[in-house]
């Protein structure tokens, strides 16, 4: 019974990839394998290095950003208060929302006679209207900030279930034996929900090194990113085989991330 | 001597009114950051929403109000009339609806199967399964479509059907088997014990009691294809999704119809993960996500 979805996932996705290693390492025009051109090819082109570069910051910048944003909210919610249901509900609200859309929204928001700028204007931060999306260190913190908004609900979810799973008579016995909230957060609440952490990130940074829609909507033509790079030499060069070399480096990334990640840090807990 | 006593009563109330203050300008910065972070969650929501319906004067100037100023419903009504929506909506409910349909029939019987195995065979199935959706999907998409090209489903329902169970099985497989795990297996031999065959063991003890596990993945799986975006781009040309229509009207640089669209187009992801909101912190979900 198992069969047809083994199947699937053979002819599907491992099949693909190979098919994708495959034409990465195949002449473009002489079709011999196997050979290093395309990797060359892509290596010196400087919007491969851009490319690469800006995945590897904007992967940095964002999980920093949702990962802390993740566990402030994830504190806020085991807090007691009366309007805690609806906080939940609401926290949950852009996991709702498609990713196209969310780019749709930080599209007005970050465009130059957008509302951040309006705001920043209000309160009389900025004079003249700063263009977010001209590149730069500017463009990549917009498309982190975006890919946060619509993520971090889900890193709430992880968490909040490894807080809850924390039984209230630890932190009664600490308390007990004088423990401060500083030491309870440190000593108890971080090693308890270290497994979550680690599940969380791992699921995140993938996601992150993979990152396509928001670039597409938001960072255009100008600022690329691996996915969005591997994107444009299959539709506007037609090259499968230099397309298929990024996608193998990006492949080769997240394979790098993980693997480490889980060797240094997670073993035990990804093993439960 | 009394004096001594007084001074420490009035420090012991100096302290515990410190310690009440303290509270208090904790609990006010509890709540003031908690309104920070639900404002920062609905007010882009709420632009949204607003550009949708508010007159181009409203917008496109240098210094665009926050409130909804001239409020007109021209811009659905401009979509709803000009009839481009209709093709999109209509494939993307169609591949939604045959990708849950389709993610059950396959994933089911195989996380039934998961879920059976001894325990450390088990995770390592399921893990490698699910690892599957660590592959970047650009790397996916361009040999799938290079194939699709060649076998004729390009710009198909069948093949984006296809393209995104990619995505939904391994996903289902893992909700799946945490629905099979919550159903004891002796349940199974005693209706085995009182004259029933494996099947209709399956069929009449299992199947009803996985219902809304199975429910809680078609549904999920209906979200993942209604929003998915990578592969429809590769494999929609001209008959397009309703993400790929919402892309189309975002690169043209149209801030209305691009707006109207999006609003169309989180309206039943929005309906439906409101009700589904339940099953994400139920047993459904956190029975997969076991560690």
């Amino acid at each position: 019974m198992i069969l047809p979805l083994i199947l699937f996932i053979l002819g599907f996705t491992l099949l693909p990839v190979l098919q994708c290693i495959f034409y990465s390492f195949q002449d473009r025009i002489t079709e011999e394998f196997p050979t290093l051109a395309n990797y060359r090819l892509i290596v010196g082109n400087p919007k491969f290095g851009d490319a690469l570069k800006n995945t590897l910051i904007v992967t940095a910048i964002g999980l920093t950003l949702e990962m802390g944003g993740g566990l402030l909210i994830a504190l806020l919610l085991t807090v007691s208060s009366k309007i805690k249901g609806l906080f939940r509900t609401i926290t949950m609200i852009p996991m709702g929302v498609p990713t196209i859309v969310s780019g749709v929204i930080m599209l007005y928001i970050f465009s130059s006679n957008g509302y951040f700028n309006e705001f920043l204007y209000r309160i009389g931060v900025i004079k003249l209207p700063i263009d977010w999306a001209q590149g730069g260190i500017r463009t990549l913190l917009m498309v982190a900030v975006a890919d946060m908004w619509k993520v971090t609900p889900l890193v709430v979810i992880l968490l909040l279930s490894g807080l809850e799973s924390i039984p209230a008579n630890i932190y009664e016995a600490s308390a007990m034996d004088g423990a401060s909230p500083y030491q309870h957060f440190f000593f108890i609440t971080l090693p308890l929900i270290k497994p979550f952490f680690t599940i969380a990130l791992i699921l995140r940074a993938i996601d992150a090194f993979r990152i396509f829609e928001l670039p597409m909507v938001l960072a255009g033509r100008n600022t690329m990113f691996l996915g969005t790079y591997a994107y444009s030499e299959y539709f506007d060069y037609n090259n499968i085989h230099s397309s298929g070399a990024a996608s193998t480096i990006l492949l080769i990334l997240i394979a790098i991330f993980v693997f480490s990640y889980v060797v240094t840090v997670g073993a035990k807990e990804v093993d439960e | 001597m009394k004096t001594a006593e007084k001074t420490g009563v009035v420090l012991a109330e100096k302290k515990v009114d410190q310690k009440k203050m303290r509270a208090k300008v904790k609990r006010v910065l509890l709540f003031l950051s908690i309104i920070a972070i639900i404002l920062l969650i609905l007010i882009p929501i709420y632009l949204l929403f607003k550009i949708s319906v508010s007159a181009s004067q409203d917008i496109l100037t240098q210094h665009p109000p926050f409130l909804i100023k001239n409020f007109t419903w021209k811009h659905w009504l401009k979509i709803l009339s000009a009839g481009q929506i209709w093709n999109p909506l209509w494939k993307s409910v169609i591949v939604a609806s045959m990708v849950a349909l389709l993610g059950i029939i396959i994933a089911a019987p195989g996380a039934y199967v998961i879920s059976r195995l001894p325990k450390k065979i088990k995770y390592g199935v399921l893990l490698a399964i699910f690892s599957t959706r660590m592959f970047p999907e650009v790397g996916i998409a361009l040999p799938i479509s290079v194939t699709f090209i060649k076998w004729g489903l390009l710009d198909t329902n069948l093949g984006l059907v296809l393209a995104h169970l990619i995505r939904v099985l391994p996903l289902m497989a893992w909700v799946l088997t945490g629905t099979f795990d919550t159903i004891p297996r002796d349940l199974e031999q005693s209706a085995v014990v009182d004259g029933c065959n494996k099947i209709q063991a399956l069929v009449k003890v299992v199947l009803p009691l996985s219902l809304a596990g199975l429910a809680a993945g078609a549904i999920l799986s209906w979200l993942e294809s209604w929003n998915e975006f990578t592969y429809a781009i590769y494999l929609c040309l001209a008959d397009t999704t309703l993400p790929i229509k919402t892309y189309y009207y975002i690169s043209r640089g149209n801030w209305f119809e691009s707006a109207a669209y999006a609003v169309f187009l989180t309206f039943p992801v929005m309906i439906i993960t409101f009700v589904l909101q339940n099953y994400l912190k139920s047993d459904y979900l956190s029975g997969a996500l076991k560690y």
